[in-house]
């Protein structure tokens, strides 16, 4: 691996770490997420949009968009005012801005549903979801977002979750982007 | 003999091109431009529209003046929130059009970037011929 850029954060809960520069070879063990979009930019998402880790597990987002940048952002007051959707006792990341082929890792310790999303690309539906370890499911966690946000219990059973291509998930996204673009 | 000159010279003039203003057919153009990718973190060369310059005053609407990798004007963008678009109150009047003869116009949503975040509507006026756009591809 080649790495111009390296730091790395203890915080309480959260591991983090953010690479810059090109990247091969092992990924090490990290669950691996891609940010991408398509050619003229009216489309982006995450690449799994949703994600079972264990505790401890390192999850590394990418940008594999050549035309914009992303950032993953956790739900959290600190952040931009949006409302906590993550274990309390969980610190929140922020990736700031990744470049084309620039790279941002956390290592989550705390069981639970957190949620994140791309600070520019919010609006367009650009979110995304973790779940660490197996913490208790009792309905949606606040502020869920049907078919923008892919169910608890559809990512402890799969695993891993790609973004529905359904014309019923197609319709609620688009729904829910109109909504952000005219509110 | 001087009525036919003066023809051929009024015809030659409507029949130029209108050219790009001095100062931003090569890149960087003149004025209060600034490099978008200087201004925030963006590519410097962004795939399908090249090199981005633009007048932070103007923002989010721009014009934005694209280069290809020779530094060749190819397009003057404009970037209209979706939001704006739909309220009954806001108007986007006068932008700045420094770009010279437009062959051609893509109208296309974009879902937002570092600079104009909220979801906006590229209006491309393209200043080369569709089959030149290849030049700002990647």
């Amino acid at each position: 691996m080649i790495v111009t850029r390296r730091r790395v954060l203890r915080i309480g809960g959260v591991v983090l770490a953010g690479l810059a520069g090109t990247a091969s070879g092992s990924t090490g063990g990290a669950a691996e997420i891609a940010m991408r979009g398509n050619e003229d930019g009216s489309d982006v998402w995450y690449d799994p949009v949703g994600l079972h880790v264990r505790p401890g597990q390192t999850i590394r987002w990418t940008n594999h968009d050549a035309g914009n940048a992303h950032t993953a952002t956790a739900y959290h007051p600190h952040h931009a005012g949006r409302p906590a959707r993550m274990p309390p006792d969980a610190v929140p990341w922020d990736s700031d801005y990744l470049l084309p082929g620039e790279s941002f890792a956390v290592t989550l310790l705390v069981e639970g549903v957190y949620d994140y999303f791309c600070l520019p690309h919010e609006p367009a539906g650009m979110v995304g979801r973790i779940v660490v370890g197996s913490p208790p499911v009792a309905g949606p966690p606040p502020g869920d977002v049907p078919g923008v946000f892919p169910s608890v219990e559809q990512i402890l059973r799969e695993g891993s979750v790609r973004r529905s291509r359904t014309a019923a998930a197609l319709r609620r996204r688009r729904e829910h982007f109109v909504a952000s673009c005219i509110s | 003999m001087r009525t036919s000159l003066a023809v051929l010279a009024l015809a030659s003039l409507f029949a130029s091109p209108v050219l790009a203003a001095d100062g931003v057919a090569k890149a960087p153009p003149e004025g209060e431009y600034r490099k978008v990718s200087e201004l925030v973190k963006l590519p410097d060369f962004l795939p399908g529209l090249g090199q981005l310059y633009v007048d932070p005053a103007t923002l989010p609407a721009g014009p934005f003046l694209a280069y290809d990798h020779d530094g060749s004007l190819v397009s003057t963008i404009y970037m209209l929130p979706v939001a704006d678009l739909t309220n009954k109150d806001k108007r986007f009047d006068d932008l700045a059009a420094p770009g010279g003869a437009v062959d051609h116009v893509d109208v296309y949503l974009n879902a937002g970037h570092p600079g104009v975040e909220m979801p906006h509507t590229h209006v491309v006026l393209w200043h080369v011929p569709a089959a030149d756009e290849v030049r700002v591809a990647k």
